[in-house]
């Protein structure tokens, strides 16, 4: 009997192993999909394609009537694919497990990259009318000399939401980002970006180091020990959540996105709750992190010509500010500033300073994309924060 | 196997070439085992020795083990055993011993009376108890945040029972509200494994016990229990695998506290939203290693059991 079952699995496994399950599995894994830079522009004029456009984005970041306007304007689909973060989505696009028309989310540590590795491909412009609404800064941006292979989508800034009925905003502009250690009444109330590099920058710009992209090991671990003194004194959260949190009132203290509050008072107060409990800070020009997301279309994008309608469109002032009202995140368009917005009254006129002006956004502190040595030292550290530290 | 040999050879055919159609049957799951067990444990171990593409930070998987780098590894071993990833580690194990105990207590009198005392209506009962299933298990998990804010439902109960004179933050980073959401996230998986134990056990043996003079306390601890122990095992087993992979359990139920961190969240910061998949990968190997020790138990347990039960 023993023998016989013995044989049994022999030969099941004789027979499992000639299927030969494991030889094309290995080689699809083995397969990095290497690439150099793309520099292969589509022609002037063509026809958009039948569709089906797809787009890869984070969840809740675009207004769901703008993707059904442009289906009903070109006549297509569209078809969209959430992500959680920006290296999954870089990871996913270069290994092939994505295949989509439009990357609508990159964030400015990747885009260079992205090119680099051939991800993207140069736009044509002629398609994208609507790049001379965007704002100057954002025609010769840092990661992408000239604009060539993105456009921006949104922009914010990083600083403190916070509940003005809890806390008194002048408390909030005398201590600047000590308010989050000296949050001890709020203990469970408070909360950190889950990103690495602002959460880190943050308790550096705190001990007044302003080098946002330094890879200097003394200074990321001091930053560590900083921030990892918030898991006692205010039982600090780790997320990016604030733009509920805190008007549904579990958070009192965060640090945020500007445009989350924008967003707060659009759509997540509870009913009766003025958005006057909303309150934002954020350090002055020079000191202020300011960021964007940008859009592009990739190397292998099977609608190209549908993709660069799609970034035009998006473009448009009126679809833009359609967009926004949903969104809540900035679009990066000249006629959209703060005082457009408030008189529309999209904006609260006290949070006025979650737009950032025209001398911030000159001035702005930048993430510039690390070396992977560099990444690692951030991300051993986030990964240490988080394990209790 | 001589009865056989002894046969004449045209009554021997037939068996053999049954014999190989039972063998076939068992080719999906030798299949389906080397292409998602042995080659997925093989290509996490090629990522956890690999590198990383400079450019798009995507796993560059090392197939040739002779040319393996353990630098990350050893990295991380040397973390969990000198560092913070030993109390995270540590931490996923409590978590999961309490959970464990919680699945216990609960379930264990409910597979009982639904295997050996409802009669009737058993069928709905198990139903009622598979109902959860039905709603995704992130929606449940949402709900919970719901019930246990400061202004939830299940403050309002505490405090009205007078078992509470403050409402309690239970979203702030709190162990209690982690193992609450495993225990009810994962109880159904125990309960049915155990029912099925449960159900086949044979009743006899219950009333010998009795009729020996044993009182019902009695029989239940020396009869019933002891006879249970494989299905309790099955069950333990079935809830432990899952819940030691657990991220999201404690991300939506303390808003990604560090407090209550689990190997599965390092897990996936490394695999998803870092530069190191091989770091994530080491992690995943590790994690293997000490369910691997586990399981070795259970097997030897289980194959001590069956030995006994033929002798």
């Amino acid at each position: 009997m023993r023998s016989s079952r013995r044989d049994f699995l022999a030969r099941s496994a004789q027979l499992g192993v000639a299927l030969g399950a494991g030889v094309p599995l290995l080689q699809s894994c083995a397969d990095n999909g290497k690439k150099s830079v793309n520099n292969k522009t589509i022609a002037d004029g063509l026809e958009p394609e039948k569709g089906p456009l797809r787009i890869v984005n984070y969840d809740s970041y675009v207004n769901p009537d703008v993707l059904a306007d442009f289906e009903a304007k070109y006549g297509v689909k569209t078809e969209l694919t959430t992500i959680f973060s920006d290296t999954e989505v870089v990871t996913k696009i270069a290994s092939g497990a994505i295949k989509v028309d439009v990357q609508h989310s990159m964030a400015n540590t990747s885009i260079g990259n992205m090119i680099a590795g051939g991800l993207l491909q140069p736009l044509n412009k002629s398609y994208i009318p609507n790049f001379a609404n965007v704002i100057s800064n954002f025609n010769d941006p840092f990661y992408d000399p000239g604009a060539k292979y993105s456009v921006p989508y949104t922009f914010f800034g990083t600083g403190i939401g916070y509940r003005t009925d809890r806390i008194d905003p002048a408390d909030v502009e005398a201590q600047g980002w000590d308010t989050i250690w000296n949050a001890t009444d709020f203990a469970g109330e408070v909360s950190v970006l889950d990103d690495e590099r602002e959460a880190l920058v943050m308790a550096m710009m705190r001990r007044g180091l302003f080098d946002v992209n330094t890879v200097d090991p003394e200074v990321i671990n001091q930053a560590l020990a900083d921030i990892t003194e918030l898991i006692d004194l205010v039982s600090v959260k780790v997320n990016i959540e604030a733009y509920k949190d805190i008007p549904e009132g579990t958070t009192s203290i965060a640090q945020t996105w500007s445009a989350d509050l924008i967003a707060s008072a659009a759509g997540y107060l509870p009913e009766g709750v003025s958005n006057d409990v909303l309150g934002f800070w954020h350090p002055p020009a020079g000191e202020y992190v300011v960021t964007n997301d940008s859009m592009g279309v990739l190397a292998d994008a099977e609608h190209p010509v549908l993709a660069h309608l799609y970034l035009n469109y998006l473009l448009d002032n009126d679809v833009s500010e359609k967009n926004f009202t949903w969104v809540g995140y900035l679009p990066a368009l000249s006629k959209l500033d703060a005082d457009y917005l408030i008189n529309a009254g999209y904006v609260p006129e006290h949070l006025r300073n979650c737009v950032p002006t025209q001398e911030e956004i000159d001035n702005g502190l930048v993430f510039k994309q690390l070396d992977v040595d560099g990444e690692a030292l951030y991300e051993e550290a986030w990964s240490k924060f988080n394990a209790g530290g | 196997m001589t009865a056989v040999v002894d046969l004449p050879v045209a009554e021997r055919r037939p068996r053999n070439r049954s014999s190989a159609i039972w063998a076939a049957f068992a080719v999906p799951g030798v299949g389906w085992l080397i292409a998602f067990f042995v080659v997925s444990v093989y290509a996490v171990t090629a990522v956890a020795f690999g590198a990383v593409d400079p450019l798009l930070k995507t796993a560059q998987p090392q197939w040739n083990p002779f040319a393996w780098d353990f630098d990350a590894m050893s990295r991380i071993v040397d973390r969990v055993l000198h560092g913070d990833l030993g109390q995270v580690f540590a931490r996923t194990g409590a978590y999961i011993a309490l959970a464990l105990g919680g699945c216990i207590l609960i379930g264990y009198p409910v597979a009982y009376f639904a295997a050996r005392v409802v009669k009737r209506r058993r069928g709905l009962l198990m139903a009622a108890l598979v109902l959860p299933f039905w709603i995704s298990y992130l929606m449940r998990m949402l709900a919970w945040t719901n019930l246990l804010q400061p202004d939830g439902y299940v403050n309002k109960v505490l405090r009205f029972l007078h078992l509470m004179d403050e409402p309690r933050n239970w979203l702030n980073g709190d162990s209690y509200t982690v193992v609450i959401g495993l225990i009810y996230g994962y109880v159904p998986f125990f309960i049915l494994p155990l029912f099925a134990s449960l159900e086949r056990l044979d009743g006899r043996l219950i009333e010998a016990g009795r009729d020996l003079g044993a009182s019902a306390f009695q029989t239940f601890r020396r009869v019933t229990l002891p006879l249970s122990v494989p299905g309790l095992m099955a069950a333990s087993v079935i809830t432990i695998l899952p819940m030691a992979g657990d991220y999201y359990t404690n991300t939506y139920l303390t808003s990604g506290s560090p407090k209550t961190t689990m190997v599965g969240n390092q897990i996936e910061f490394f695999l998803q939203r870092s530069s190191q998949p091989q770091s994530g990968a080491s992690l995943v190997l590790l994690l293997m290693a000490c369910l691997f020790v586990l399981m070795m138990y259970y097997l030897v347990i289980t194959i001590r059991q069956q030995r006994a039960a033929e002798r």
